[in-house]
C-alpha cells in the first residue's frame, strides 16, 4: 500500500538493507541445501535391512588361540544356542547388515568376463539363516544341511547353490527368470536356488556401497576361523533376556573364549548411520545457529533504525499514523527487503547446489525445499522484525512537538 | 470549537508530580485566531499537545467539534488528528528520507486518499506556499524557512479546520517569519481556526485573541488586544 515511500525512505538507508538482504539470501542457499541434505540422511537412515531388528541381536565371539577343531565348537555352541528357551533360531556368519565391514565380490554371468555385470556382498550362512535373519524366500528353496560345507580362512569358495536377494536377482537377469540359472562369482559358477526379498550390505552409510545397497549372497558356509559372528532371534519380546542366557550359555560350554561385541540390532543400526546422524545433527546446529544469526541481526538493524527514526515515527503519529500503521511500516519494510533476498537467495541455493552435484555427486534440489527456505526465511524476518517494531509503534506522538 | 473546562495534565515521573495544566479553561470559536504567550515553561506545549490529541488530559474535559475526545482511545484519537487537525513544529519536523512531494503526502496516505486527488492536493499546497519547484528536494536541500513552509503545506494539504502551530517562528529570521505568517493568515482568512503559540508579541498581536498561559492556567486577554508580554500582577489576579 504505501511501498513507494517506504522504497524511498530505504534507498537513503541502503546499506543497512543491503546486508541483511545478503545476509538473508546466504542463510535461505545455507538452510535450504542443509535441509536437502538432512531429509536425504533421514531417507536412508530409514531403509530397511530386511533384518527382523526388533528381535535379532549379533554376538562377535574370538576364541582364544587358533583352535583346530572349530567345526565342533561351532556346531556346540549352535546346539546349545538353539536349545535356549525364548530363542527362534540362530546361525554364525562372517558378516551381517549394516556391519560396516565384510565379504564382497564382482557377479558375472559368463565365465572371465573382463567387467563384472554387477557386485555382491558374501554373507556365509547354513540352512538356520533364513529363519534367523526373519527374511522372507520369494523363490526356490532354502539350503538343506548337507549343502553347508566349512570354509577354510583365505581360501575361495566354490558354493554350488547360492540365495540372492531379489535386488541382485533383477540385476543380473531383469526378466525375473533368475532362479535356477547360472552365475559366476569367486571366479567359479554356481546356481540360484532360491531368492530372498530383501537383505542389505553391511555398507549401508558409506560410498562403497552406494551402487548396490542390496545385492547380498547367501554362501552354504560355516567359516573356519577364530574370530565370527553368531546371529541369533529371540521370541518377540524376549530380547534382552535371550542375549544374556546366551551369553550365559556359550561361557558354560566353553569359557575360553572372548565375547567381543554383543549388539542388538538397534544398536547395530545406530552404530551404521552414526556419521548420518552426526551430520544431520551438525547441520541442525548450524541452521540454527545461522537462522539464530540472522535473526539477531534483523533485530539489531530494526531496532537501530527505530532508534534512529523516534522523531519521525512521533511526527507521523502526530499526522494520523495509527499504532498498527507504524508497525505495519517496518513490516513491510521488512517483507521488501526480504523478498529481495529472497529473490538472491533462490538463486544461490540452486547454485550451492550445482556446485556440489558436479563436486560431490550430490543430488539436485527439489523445488519445495528452495520454496521452503524461502517461505521460513520471510516468517524469521516478521519474527525478528516484531519486537522492535512493536517498541516503534508504542513512540507516543507528543514527541513530535517535545525536543528529541 | 473547542471547548475545554477544567482540564489538568501531571506528569509523575518516581520522584516529582508536575502539574504542566491545572484547572484550564477555554473555549475558541470556529474560524478564531489564537495566539498563546507565556513563560518557559507555563505548559504552552502541553496545552497545544492536549487540544491536538497528542496527549490525553489528567482529568477535565475536552469537547471538540461538540464530541468529548478527553478519554478518546488511541485509533480514534490518530484519525480526529488526521482528518482535521494540522500540526506545524518550531522543529519543521520533516521527514528527512523523503522529498517534499513524499513528506506532503504523508498524512494523505494514512487517510487512504486515492493516488490522484493525494497528487493534486500536494499540487495545490505546494504552490500556495510557493514552491513548487522543489517538489523533489529533499528537507536537507532546503533552508528552513523553506522547510517551514513545506511543513506548512503538509498541514494544509488535508484541508484541516483546526491549525496548530508551537512557535512556527521560533527557528526562522525575522524575514522568513514574517513570511510564515503571512501564510498562515491567508489560510486563517480562508476559514481555518488557529491555535499558535509564540513567544514573539510582533506577531501575538495580529491575532485576533491572545491567550496568556501561567502555571498551567489561563488568562484570557481578548479585552486586551494590545498586550505586550507577561504582566505578573495582572496573571494573578486573573488566577
Ligand atoms: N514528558 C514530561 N514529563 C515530565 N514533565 C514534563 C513533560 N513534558 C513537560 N513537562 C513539564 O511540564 C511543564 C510544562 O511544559 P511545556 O513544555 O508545556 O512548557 P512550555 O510552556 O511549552 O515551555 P517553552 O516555552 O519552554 O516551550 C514544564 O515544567 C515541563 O518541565
Ligand atoms: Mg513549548
Amino acid at each position: 500500500m504505501h511501498i513507494r515511500p517506504i522504497l524511498s525512505a530505504m534507498r537513503r538507508n541502503k546499506v543497512g538493507a543491503f546486508l541483511i538482504a545478503l545476509q538473508m539470501a546466504l542463510t535461505l542457499a545455507i538452510l535450504c541445501n542443509s535441509l536437502f541434505i538432512i531429509e536425504q540422511r533421514l531417507t536412508l537412515m530409514a531403509r530397511a535391512s530386511g533384518v527382523d531388528e526388533d528381535n535379532v541381536f549379533v554376538l562377535t565371539n574370538q576364541w582364544v588361540g587358533t583352535p583346530d577343531d572349530l567345526n565342533a565348537r561351532i556346531a556346540t555352541d549352535l546346539a546349545g544356542i538353539r536349545s535356549l528357551p525364548g530363542v527362534v533360531d540362530a546361525y554364525p556368519s562372517n558378516s551381517y547388515p549394516l556391519r560396516g565391514g565384510g565379504w564382497s565380490d564382482g557377479v558375472m554371468l559368463a565365465d572371465h568376463q573382463v567387467h563384472p555385470n554387477t557386485h555382491t556382498t558374501l554373507y556365509f550362512a547354513d540352512e538356520h539363516a533364513l529363519n534367523t535373519l526373519g527374511v522372507k524366500l520369494l523363490a526356490g528353496r532354502n539350503f538343506s544341511p548337507d549343502e553347508i560345507g566349512s570354509r577354510a580362512e583365505n581360501s575361495l569358495g566354490h558354493p554350488p547353490v547360492v540365495i540372492v536377494t531379489k535386488a541382485l536377482a533383477d540385476k543380473m537377469f531383469p526378466d525375473g527368470s533368475a532362479l535356477g540359472k547360472t552365475i559366476y562369482v569367486e571366479d567359479g559358477p554356481t546356481t540360484i536356488t532360491g531368492i530372498v526379498e530383501k537383505l542389505q550390505t553391511p555398507w549401508v552409510s558409506n560410498s562403497f556401497g552406494e551402487k548396490f545397497p542390496e545385492n547380498s549372497m547367501l554362501e552354504p558356509y560355516h567359516y573356519m576361523v577364530s574370530g565370527y559372528h553368531y546371529v541369533v532371534r529371540a521370541q518377540p519380546g524376549q530380547l534382552d533376556a535371550v542375549m544374556k542366557q546366551v551369553q550365559k550359555k556359550l561361557l558354560e560350554i566353553n569359557r575360553a573364549r572372548v565375547m567381543v561385541k554383543v549388539m542388538t540390532y538397534a544398536e547395530v543400526r545406530a552404530e551404521a548411520y552414526r556419521n548420518y546422524r552426526g551430520l544431520a545433527i551438525i547441520l541442525g546446529v548450524v541452521c540454527t545457529s545461522l537462522l539464530a544469526v540472522t535473526a539477531f541481526g534483523i533485530v539489531g538493524l530494526t531496532s537501530f533504525w527505530v532508534t534512529q527514526r523516534r522523531r519521525q515515527i512521533g511526527v507521523r503519529r502526530a499526522l494520523g499514523a495509527t499504532r498498527r500503521a507504524i508497525l505495519f511500516y517496518f513490516q513491510t519494510e521488512n517483507v521488501i527487503i526480504a523478498a529481495a533476498g529472497a529473490a538472491v537467495g533462490v538463486a544461490l541455493a540452486v547454485g550451492l547446489n550445482l556446485w556440489m552435484v558436479t563436486s560431490f555427486e550430490m543430488l539436485r534440489i527439489g523445488p519445495a525445499y528452495v520454496l521452503v527456505g524461502a517461505v521460513a526465511v520471510m516468517l524469521l524476518g516478521q519474527l525478528a522484525v516484531l519486537w522492535p517494531a512493536l517498541r516503534a509503534a508504542s513512540i507516543p506522538p507528543a514527541l513530535a512537538t517535545r525536543a528529541a | 470549537m473547542l471547548k475545554m473546562s477544567h482540564l489538568a495534565k501531571v506528569y509523575r515521573t518516581e520522584v516529582v508530580e508536575t502539574y504542566a495544566l491545572r484547572d484550564l479553561s477555554l473555549n475558541v470559536r470556529e474560524g478564531e485566531f489564537v495566539a498563546v504567550t507565556g513563560p518557559s515553561g507555563s505548559g504552552k506545549t502541553t496545552f497545544l499537545n492536549v487540544t491536538g490529541l497528542l496527549e490525553t488530559p489528567s482529568s477535565g474535559q475536552y469537547l471538540l467539534d461538540g464530541e468529548d475526545v478527553s478519554q478518546l482511545g488511541d485509533d480514534a484519537r490518530s484519525r480526529i488528528r488526521n482528518e482535521k487537525i494540522g500540526f506545524i513544529f518550531q522543529a519543521f519536523n520533516l521527514i528527512p528520507d523523503l522529498n517534499v512531494f513524499d513528506n506532503i503526502d504523508v498524512p494523505l496516505r494514512y487517510r487512504r486518499m486515492a493516488g490522484s486527488e493525494r497528487k493534486k492536493r500536494i499540487g495545490e499546497a505546494l504552490e500556495r506556499v510557493g514552491l513548487s519547484a522543489r517538489a523533489r528536494h529533499y528537507p536537507a536541500e532546503l533552508s528552513g524557512g523553506q522547510q517551514q513552509r513545506v511543513a506548512i503545506a503538509r498541514a494544509l494539504a488535508g484541508s484541516p479546520r483546526l491549525l496548530l502551530a508551537d512557535e512556527p517562528t521560533g527557528n526562522l529570521d525575522t524575514q522568513m517569519a514574517r513570511g510564515v505568517m503571512e501564510l498562515l493568515e491567508g489560510i486563517h482568512r480562508d476559514g481555518a481556526t488557529i491555535v499558535m503559540v509564540t513567544h514573539d508579541p510582533e506577531l501575538a498581536v495580529r491575532a485576533q485573541r491572545n491567550v496568556h498561559i501561567i502555571d498551567g492556567q489561563v488568562v484570557d486577554l481578548s479585552e486586551e488586544p494590545r498586550f505586550h508580554g507577561v504582566h505578573p500582577a495582572h496573571a494573578q489576579t486573573a488566577a
